[in-house]
């Protein structure tokens, strides 16, 4: 059969007559034959270049392509030379559009990897008449390796297009484009930009929505590349645009513009406040912004978007509207407790999700610190309480927990509400109960107030008889015994029976508290308030055991996290507890366990979120609005600052939070001039210098003060340590290319260990970087600088977000010097090395780690000690011990001070640094603040 | 061509809707409305000014009705019954079935009161015999050249507004809308359309109100504070509309709160008209048209028919009661009943005309009201105002204007001063001339003509093919930049010349065609024809002549071929120099540059040179310039140079 095919073939080759068609039907059976040899196919495959070169009947070209396809699908080895046969000219100059079209799209699903089809030959395929293949290219562009200005040229002329479905690819592809490339040229932006705002006014409906996409994206590189001055404007012209689509017809439109709104991170307070208000508000009355020179945009456009938004027909829209709105609560107080206007009325809404989103809208406020709740909202919110759907009840109730309430009636309003909550859900009644407990920690007056009331409530009945069945009791005895925790600091006045009583009911309230408290420690807790018979000291102290709350802080900031209301340790006060202890003991019961877990899962959700915020801010940075970014920063760091710690493991997640906060800190510092805007002068070279240093510094830190991290977050950290050395790189100024390179690269294996060690795939980034090493490894021996490429590979870089998923332990030591001030110094005698005794205690330090005391007298002399820990026998948690440090160059003079501190080498720091005196080898991390001890010659003598 | 616009009523008021519109012959009358407020002539239109002759047949091609509210269809009975036009009505659905159920209502009022009968039962229903019904945005050709399509309208059940095609001219007719949904309607939708006029209503011409969240939110506070304290809710209210509205949002709110207070609706029109709701699900809210599936938002779970003997019965209720504003009926007996005890709850509707009860209530909270000489009424009850209103406000008629950008606008239904101040924002902001005229005014706008016009196939092929040029800053004209259109203008603009290619031609007696400007040539049989500009002018040579004479004895001669050269050369040379960039050709006798030519004049009397520089000075040598229309800029630009700088410093 084979052969009896290949030889008609043959014969009709030789004849210079293109195969039949019932010849290409058995071609076809060949190739669809599993058994058919192969090197019958590859004289098939030669059969056909040959009858190709004969004909250009479409009929036959059709056929082949479909044979091509098959042949490379069946026989992978074979698909070579098949594609070589189909990006031969044969196919792409028939007249056909479809023939084209068709053997693009095989091309495209034949070959993985580049598609080089060469850039004259898809525009012209693209300015051909046929409108399908046209659309096909403008929707695969991306699969070709094209120039970026090759494609924008074409999408930008094809925005033009009468053929709607053109436009919208064209549009579409301007997006993906602009999200893609690397554009610079303002004129090239500009336009794009206009173009864009063009289309908004299309009549299609499928055109109009992409155009709001491409007025987002586009409108983000005009901010950035705009002045700095004009920035704000800028971003506002946008913004402002994007809301003139919000009133648009069609719902797809809406729903996209609200999205792109709700992305946009830098408004102006008063555009902002004007999209709450469908009347246009005095101060934007006459205000023109000017984007471009030639186009201009009245701020009275962005009048009443958000009141559009949430009263749209369409709930998808209003949840967006909702959504959005929660991005610009955090940057305004001012706007928040507008919108909440807003917000209250939209838990009225007869959608479910419309009503969750507007509650996570409002926790979201409250974070912020940005929710105020007034008498007006309270009955609209106080009744989603009693909804029926039980998760918006505990949305509601998330927020009542960080609830800051004014005035006594609206504190009595929501007790009532979760009374109220309590009577008609009962199945709600352990987080009804916490809520009580913690919504009376934070207005403690207000509870002492309340109880007072309805003591005669909770008083037993007549005879003696206990009568507490009814829950209602239960919930004042809840939030009558959280009052003495209050940090307000007067709040004395619950009667000490109350406390009595609550005892009876110990079960269920330490069930509903054990996010707080555990069984055992509210019995203690409870006993000790009740045997007083008011408020001792003995309480005080209690409260002063309670760690959580610092006295600046204003509590629902702290309990803002939504969890880590503290918790008694008792660390100080009657029972002694230590970290260790507490474990083990923890350990003991499953229920205990289950407690410290979810207390330590509640901190790292919230850590989480701040990182997640953190992700979100990165935009900003990115946009170029540092200081925005930096003040964001600083808030999140108060946030996390004012996070409880008393919880095992805790301690280590918010400290490893902090030092993050710093190292983005600073990366955004160091951000601000790689902005193209900003000249680099003598006086910023200078400058980020510094901060590069200290950037190094803080990397240094949370990459070897941190143990338990896992790969993941790890890798997360070299990432953020090889984005640094490519700031220093990009910089030639600066930069000292061989040591840089040589970090960069050492990183950049230490990733590839990681890598081996587990499943975790590195970003995107680091792989470009390890491209981008080993090219120039390979290339010229790597002496020479190429800042342009480092340059490039981070505009490349967007900040992932972390995710904190164990608990890590944070290394860290506590350095005293007891008794010694500067009225109390040490003795010395000049000459003569002085001995220092230090009360040292070490936090999580293994008997691997190489500690250091770093001791300097000055500027000029500086002197290590090794601290031997084997010589100190302890568990690896805590150490505590004390430490005579000598001094070995006491100077000629009567008083002197010297600064200690204490510092681990950081064992995963190649470079090594010579240092005298036998200091260590490597760089040094430190782990207090330094101290400083006085020393004055001794009189003695 | 125009398009006519007799305004019969509703203009600068708000009352009897009815504008007849005549656009390319066809005449269309949109609502035929009646004034409530007047019982003389003036509560109809006046429809003689349509035809004096009562042949309303021949001069109205149809009657398009937005929705049933009675100032919009209150007189069509009567035009169709006792004035007797015989021609098609067109309405929605709902309209359709809901208009009798109104007309009827008004009519037995009317009887009640002791007016004159203006029309009778069997009217109304030989009236609704001649609608025909439309759905939404299905076009209905109502003659070969009149189109009309419906668009969704909100504001009541079935309301509509009306796009009307004639020819090349359209036009939308909104009758009354609303652009926010509220608990049943959607919001208004309509397509972007090529519109020459757009007639809008303007009740809220000038008001721009709050979202009605906080309105339903003080509703839904009042009611449920009051059945929380055991107390009555007593709703009077018009059948039609709000009643639905309301009792979603109750019915909504009970699911939500699992409230168990019962919700009552008086038997009556409001029974009917739930019946009617639940069928026309179609026009309602995407929400409620979404629950369809599982439950018809119209099936009230909580909501009973109400029994007399409930009146009194104990524990706290809802009731809905009609008629609104306590006329009488129903509403006037439990009002009778309840309005004692403080617990109780009245809640009134927005508008109460002055004298029913209502009103009185409205105004002020009075402790005791006067049904008649012998009965008194105590009032204790809270008194709740609703303040709902189905109709856009300023901010939406702009939003809609702004959306359609029609050629012209008309504003009608609404209070002339607020009428006038959005006709100036209309005008100023969007820059649509904009009218509101007066009862019986005509208002004449000019309409779109379009000719039809062949096309021929290189010119359609041209078509097919784009063809876009990308231009910049540098080759755009600055005084276009600076000019009032320069909005568009930017740093780079992209524009597709396709259309522009095509040249229309009209010939006498033929149909007009367009074609590719290739083709115009070979069409007339003509030769193309360039602009070609000439310049000559003198240039003083004094020193190269000097140095000339010296070799050349006989100076006077023509100077040969190689002088000629050479001065084109040294010309050449000062060119280059002073026009870095442009492409220089020398060619010997000639300079070229793009499509300027300069050569040495050798006639004596070249057409090309300027009377008055002709002073036959014999050291000038004479240079002649072409140049084509486009190089304009860069041939002045050149002579200048020439001029100013004689050769002679070589």
């Amino acid at each position: 059969m084979e052969q009896h095919v290949m030889n008609s073939i043959e014969q009709s080759l030789n004849n210079n007559q293109p195969l039949s068609s019932q010849t290409l039907a058995s071609l076809r059976s060949l190739i669809i034959n599993p058994t058919t040899s192969d090197s019958s196919l590859s004289s098939l495959l030669d059969a056909l270049t040959r009858s190709l070169r004969l004909t250009r009947d479409s009929v036959f070209l059709h056929h082949c392509l479909k044979l091509l396809t098959d042949l490379s699908a069946r026989r992978p080895h074979l698909s070579p030379f098949a594609v070589d046969l189909l990006r031969s000219d044969s196919l792409f100059s028939s007249a056909s559009p479809r023939l084209v079209g068709e053997s693009l799209s095989a091309l495209l699903s034949l070959t993985s990897s580049q598609n080089d089809i060469d850039a004259a030959r898809f525009v012209s395929l693209c300015l051909g008449p046929s409108v399908p293949v046209r659309l096909w290219l403008l929707k695969n562009a991306e699969k070709f390796a094209i120039r970026e200005s090759v494609l924008l040229a074409v999408f930008l002329g094809f925005t033009r297009d009468p053929f709607p479905y053109v436009r919208k690819a064209a549009v579409d592809g301007l997006v993906k484009l602009c999200k893609n490339g690397d554009f610079n040229d303002r004129d090239v932006i500009e336009g794009c930009y206009c173009r864009a705002v063009e289309l908004l006014r299309d009549a299609e409906d499928n055109v109009r929505s992409a155009a709001v996409r491409a007025v987002y994206d586009w409108g983000k590189l005009l901010v950035i590349s705009s002045e700095e001055r004009n920035k704000q404007d800028s971003s506002d012209a946008v913004f402002i645009q994007l809301c003139c689509m919000v009133r648009d017809m069609s719902m797809e439109v809406r729903l996209e513009a609200f999205e792109a709104l709700g992305k946009i991170g830098l408004v102006s307070e008063d555009i902002l406040l004007q999209t709450l208000f469908k009347k246009v508000l005095g101060i934007n009355k006459d205000k023109i912004y000017k984007p471009i020179k030639v186009f201009e945009i009245s701020a009275s456009a962005a009048a009443g978007a958000f009141v559009h938004g949430l009263e749209d027909e369409f709930s998808e829209v209003r949840m967006s509207a909702c959504y959005s709105l929660h991005t610009f609560t955090v940057f305004s107080s001012q706007f928040a407790g507008e919108a909440l206007n807003l917000l209250m009325d939209m838990l009225n809404d007869d959608s479910k999700i419309v009503r969750l989103q507007a509650l996570n809208t409002m926790h979201h406020m409250a974070t912020c610190n940005h929710l105020k709740v007034e008498e007006i909202h309270m009955h609209s919110f106080l009744s989603t309480l009693f909804d029926s759907c039980s998760v918006i009840r505990s949305a509601t109730r998330k927020i009542l927990k960080l609830a800051k309430l004014m005035k006594l009636e609206l504190f009595k309003l929501c007790i009532d509400g979760l009374l109220g909550n309590l009577e008609t859900y009962p199945q709600d009644e352990v987080d009804v109960f916490s809520v009580l407990f913690h919504i009376g920690r934070n207005h403690g007056k207000f509870t002492v107030l309340m109880i007072e009331e309805v003591s005669t409530e909770l008083e037993p009945a007549f005879g003696g008889k206990l009568g507490f069945d009814s829950t209602r009791v239960a919930a004042f005895l809840v939030l009558a015994i959280s009052a003495p925790l209050s940090n307000e600091s007067d709040v004395c006045g619950v009667p000490s029976r109350i406390f009595s009583y609550a005892v009876t009911w110990l079960g269920r309230i330490s069930y509903a508290l054990s996010d707080v408290m555990n069984r055992e420690t509210l019995l203690a807790y409870l006993s000790k308030c009740s045997r007083s018979s008011t408020i001792s000291l003995a309480d005080f102290k209690i409260k002063e055991a309670l760690p959580t709350v610092k006295g600046d802080m204003p509590s629902h900031l702290c309990s803002e996290v939504g969890s880590p209301v503290s918790m008694p340790l008792w660390q100080k006060g009657v029972e002694t507890f230590d970290h260790h202890h507490q474990k083990l003991f923890l350990g003991k019961s499953g229920t205990h366990l289950e407690y410290g877990l979810r207390e330590c899962d509640e901190l790292r959700q919230s850590v989480n979120l701040v990182f997640r915020k953190v992700k979100d801010l990165w935009s900003l940075v990115q946009l170029g609005c540092t200081n925005e970014a930096l003040k964001a920063i600083r808030a999140c760091k108060e946030e996390v600052a004012s996070f409880t710690t008393d919880s095992p493991g805790s301690a280590g997640a918010v400290a490893f939070t902090l030092q993050y906060l710093r190292v983005i800190k600073l990366l955004a510092a160091v951000w601000e001039h790689l902005m193209p805007t900003k000249k680099l002068n003598c006086y910023g070279v200078g400058k980020l210098e510094l901060l590069l240093g200290k950037l190094d510094r803080r990397l240094r830190e949370i990459r070897n003060k941190f143990i338990g991290l896992s790969k993941a977050e790890e890798l997360q950290i070299l990432e953020l340590i090889v984005v640094a050395c490519l700031l220093r790189l990009s910089k030639i100024e600066i930069c000292c290319y061989d040591t840089a390179m040589k970090k960069l690269s050492s990183i950049i294996s230490h990733v590839e260990i990681l890598r081996k060690g587990g499943p975790i795939e590195p970003s995107h980034f680091i792989i470009e970087v390890k491209k981008l090493l080993n090219d120039i490894g390979s290339s010229s021996g790597g002496s020479t600088c190429k800042p342009l490429l480092f340059k490039k590979l981070i505009d490349s870089f967007s900040l992932h977000q972390f995710v904190l998923g164990g608990s890590p332990r944070h290394i860290n030591a506590e350095l005293e010097v007891p008794g010694n001030d500067s009225e109390n110094p040490l003795p010395f005698i000049p000459g003569i090395p002085a001995s220092i005794p230090l009360a040292i205690t070490l936090y999580n330090v293994l008997s691997e780690h190489r500690l250091w005391l770093r001791i300097s007298m000055g500027e000029e002399s500086t002197q290590f000690v090794f601290l031997d820990l084997n010589l100190i026998r302890s568990s690896d948690e805590v150490r505590e011990f004390t430490f005579v440090a000598p001094f070995y160059l006491t100077p000629k003079a009567i008083s002197f001070a010297l600064r200690v501190s204490i510092g681990i080498e950081c064992l995963q720091e190649n470079v090594h640094q010579v240092k005298a005196f036998g200091g260590p080898k490597r760089e040094l991390a430190y782990l207090c603040p330094e101290e400083e001890i006085f020393l004055c010659k001794s009189t003695k003598w | 061509m125009a398009i006519d616009s007799l305004v019969l009523g509703a203009g600068q008021e708000v009352g009897k809707s009815c504008v007849v519109v005549s656009i390319n012959g066809k005449r269309i009358m949109f609502d035929c409305g009646m004034h409530m407020g007047y019982t003389d002539s003036r509560r109809y239109p006046d429809f003689s000014l349509i035809s004096n002759t009562g042949d309303f047949d021949n001069a109205l091609t149809c009657v398009v009705v937005t929705h049933f509210h009675l100032d919009h269809i209150g007189a069509l009975p009567y035009f169709t019954e006792v004035c007797g036009y015989k021609g098609p009505i067109y309405m929605t659905y709902p309209t359709k079935a809901l208009a009798p159920l109104m007309l009827e209502d008004y009519r037995k009022n009317m009887d009640r009161r002791g007016e004159d009968e203006q029309f009778t039962s069997d009217h109304i229903t030989e009236c609704m015999k001649k609608v025909i019904p439309v759905d939404l945005k299905q076009t209905v050709q109502v003659d070969k050249d009149l189109q009309i399509r419906a668009y969704y309208a909100g504001h009541v059940i079935g309301a509509a507004m009306f796009y009307a095609k004639v020819g090349d001219a359209a036009m939308v007719y909104t009758g009354d809308y609303n652009m926010t949904p509220d608990r049943h309607l959607g919001a208004a939708q309509i397509d972007r359309l090529q519109l020459d006029l757009v007639i809008t209503e303007s009740t809220y011409a000038t008001t721009i109100r709050d979202s009605r969240y906080g309105r339903e939110r003080e509703f839904l506070k009042a009611v449920h504070t009051c059945i929380a304290a055991g107390g009555k809710v007593l709703i009077p209210t018009f059948a039609l509309g709000r009643a639905q509205e309301l009792c979603i949002l109750l019915e909504d709110y009970w699911e939500r709160m699992n409230l168990k207070v019962p919700i009552y609706f008086s038997a009556g029109l409001t029974i009917q008209a739930n019946m009617y709701y639940k069928m026309l699900i179609n026009w309602t809210s995407q929400k409620i048209k979404e629950t369809y599936a599982t439950r018809n938002a119209f099936d009230f779970k909580n909501v009973r028919n109400f029994d007399r003997s409930l009146i009194n019965a104990p524990g706290p209720c809802v009731l809905f009661a009609t008629p609104g504003m306590i006329v009488g009926g129903f509403s006037l007996e439990v009002f009778m009943q309840w309005a004692p005890s403080e617990m109780n709850l009245v809640t009134l509707p927005g508008y109460c005309v002055a004298g029913t009860i209502g009103h009185k209530l409205m105004s002020g909270k009075p402790t005791k009201i006067d049904l008649d000489k012998d009965t008194q009424i105590d009032v204790r009850c809270q008194i709740h105002q609703l303040s709902f209103s189905p109709h856009t406000d300023a901010k939406g008629i702009m939003d809609l204007v702004k959306f359609l950008s029609p050629k012209h606008a008309i504003l009608v239904h609404g209070e002339k001063p607020k009428m006038a101040t959005l006709k100036e924002r209309i005008q100023s902001e969007l820059g649509i001339p904009c009218y509101c005229p007066a009862n019986n005014e005509t208002v004449t706008v000019p309409s779109t003509h379009y000719v039809k016009a062949d096309a021929s196939e290189t010119f359609i092929r041209s078509c097919l093919n784009p063809n876009f040029k990308f231009s910049t800053y540098s080759s755009v004209d600055k005084s276009y930049l600076d000019s009032k259109y320069s909005k568009a203008a930017s740093g780079l603009q992209v524009s597709d010349e396709r259309v522009a290619e095509g040249i229309l031609v009209v010939e006498k007696g033929k149909k007009a065609k367009v074609i590719h400007q290739d083709e115009l040539l070979l069409m007339l049989g003509d030769k193309k024809h360039e602009v070609q500009f000439a310049y000559c002018f003198p240039m003083h040579t004094e020193r190269l002549q000097k140095t000339r004479t010296e070799e050349l004895p006989s100076a006077d001669t023509l100077l040969c071929d190689l002088d000629k050269c050479t001065l084109i050369n040294q010309l050449s040379m000062k060119l280059s120099n002073e026009l870095s960039d442009a492409n220089i050709l020398d060619l010997g006798e000639q300079l070229q540059v793009e499509s300027f030519r300069v050569s040495i004049c050798s006639k004596n009397s070249c057409p090309h040179r300027l009377s008055h520089s002709v002073h036959n000075d014999s050291e000038s040598v004479f240079l002649c310039c072409h140049w084509s229309l486009r190089d304009e800029k860069l041939a002045w630009k050149i002579i200048s140079i020439m001029k100013s700088s004689s050769p002679h410093t070589t």
